[in-house]
């Protein structure tokens, strides 16, 4: 009964306070109703354009950050394939330089080799064709000075030597010259 | 808070003054006062279209009107009254984003964006002169004409209204919640112990848990009546203050009124905040398991 009583009186409460307000389930209902079509109205024809316009925007600018981002990536990769390459290129021309320095010494120094070979070739051609002069230059002389020595020997003596005794002559003049 | 303590300061001031005006004249003047109750203006049936929803098609029409002119040839490059609507709209948004985050805004913004631009500008209209001081009357004995059923009153001055959008945000609120968790998630949202527990106290705290798993949904039922009365409570204190300012001393009454007005300029803005913020931390509270750790605040 005290529990009867007390929703009633909550009851009589709410009623006086929903009358004093001016709420009634009716206007109430309206205005649910009411409200529900101006809040889809408003959905449809003010937020949704603009919102559909701004999530396009976002997603543009959104896109442009990753394509930024991934250029951005590209680029650094594309500077560092580059700094690689460069490097590369720098290690290839210095083992070529250092390739074509050896290279060049080596060859220096067998066209010096061959350029001492070759002079001392020569050198010791002049020395032997020197040599071989020289003594066809003796030989020469030795003969002629035995014709010499013969001659005269033949007109101091007056008298006529034998073939021995040229010979001789010849043998003792080319030893004397030697 | 301040500001309401002032307002309701105010407000007794005024209040207590009209009463003592009247006491010392005589019965013959009479003075208007806001009515609490809205006045239907045509019947259909048991239902009416009062002078509050009137306002609110208004409203709702001029903003339809104007987002449609605004966004009638969109530049990539807005300006002009584009330039407007999208700051405002996508000032919104980020700042919902903020708050429930962003899988959750995707889904409600039209909902709290409908709450906060359709309030702000429904609090506004209604201070508008012409709302509430030209409809139907009848001329006292004194020759002044007293309006009895105004064409137009502030939408939100009328309890019916601010019930109603609780209410369809009570009901979102639900379909949102059960959406994001279940009905078995949803349950257990309210009732589950929270916090990692063993034996005794495990037990201890599923108790104390389903207990204020109850308490929850007293607060939750509480919920569209705190936000129905808060804002109507401040829009009719508004209305009243203004009515009061502008009768209470009659060769005045061009000069009283508009400090309030510019009070009741920001009481628009602040009540249509307070209440889409408190319908977001509701919705926010309810479905933060599924929008992620990094949208849980």
């Amino acid at each position: 009964m005290i529990a009867a009583a007390a929703a009633g009186g909550v009851g009589d409460m709410l009623r006086d306070t929903a009358e004093t307000f001016g709420w009634n389930p009716w206007l109430f209902f309206s205005q649910v109703i009411s409200f529900a079509i101006v809040a889809l109205l408003l959905r449809r024809f003010a937020y949704k354009p603009i919102v559909a316009v701004l999530e396009d925007r976002r997603r543009k600018i959104e896109e442009g950050q990753l394509n930024a981002e991934k250029i951005r990536k590209e680029l650094a990769e594309a500077e560092k394939r580059y700094q690689e390459i460069l490097a590369k290129a720098d290690a290839d021309a210095q083992r070529m330089i250092d390739e074509a320095r050896q290279s060049a010494a080596h060859l220096s120094e067998r066209k010096q080799q061959e350029a001492i070979a070759a002079s001392e070739q020569i050198v010791a051609k002049a020395k032997e064709a020197a040599s071989l002069e020289h003594e066809r230059q003796m030989q020469a002389l030795k003969r002629e000075l035995g014709h010499l020595v013969i001659e005269t020997t033949a007109k101091v003596t007056g008298k006529v030597l034998t073939p021995e005794d040229q010979k001789r002559l010849q043998e003792e003049a080319a030893r004397q010259v030697a | 808070m301040r500001n309401r303590c002032l307002l309701t300061s105010i407000l007794a001031l005024a209040s207590s003054t009209m009463l003592a005006t009247s006491t010392f004249a005589s019965e013959a003047v009479e003075h208007d006062t806001v009515s609490l109750k809205a006045t239907p203006l045509v019947h259909f049936g048991k239902f009416a279209i009062t002078n509050s929803m009137l306002v609110t098609w208004i409203v709702a029409l001029g903003i339809i009107f104007f987002a449609q002119i605004a966004m009638r040839r969109i530049q990539p490059i807005p300006s002009g009254i584009q330039n407007f609507w999208e700051w405002l709209v996508e000032s919104l948004y980020n700042f919902l984003e903020g708050i429930i985050g962003r899988d959750l805004v995707r889904k409600t913004f039209w909902f709290f964006a409908t709450i906060f631009i359709f309030i702000l500008f429904v609090n506004w209209f209604g201070l508008i002169p012409g709302v509430g001081t030209i409809g139907w009357g009848h001329y006292d004995a004194t020759g002044v004409f007293h309006v009895d059923r105004p064409l137009l009153r502030g939408g939100n001055a009328d309890l019916n209204m601010t019930t109603a959008m609780s209410a369809i945000f009570f009901v979102l609120w639900l379909v949102w919640a059960l959406q994001a968790n279940g009905v078995g998630g949803f349950l257990k949202h309210l009732f589950a112990a929270k916090g990692e527990t063993t034996g005794f106290i495990k037990v201890m705290m599923a108790v104390i848990f389903f207990m204020v798993g109850w308490l929850e949904i007293v607060s939750i039922l509480f919920r569209p009546i705190s936000l129905s009365f808060r804002l109507f409570g401040n829009i009719y204190a508004g209305e009243s203050i203004l009515e009061a300012m502008s009768t209470m001393v009659p060769y005045l009454s061009w000069l009283l009124p508009i400090p309030f007005y510019f009070m009741e300029l920001l009481v628009g803005v602040v009540q249509a905040l307070v209440f889409m913020l408190l319908t977001a931390v509701f919705t926010m509270l309810i479905a933060q398991h599924n929008t992620g750790p990094e949208h849980a605040h």
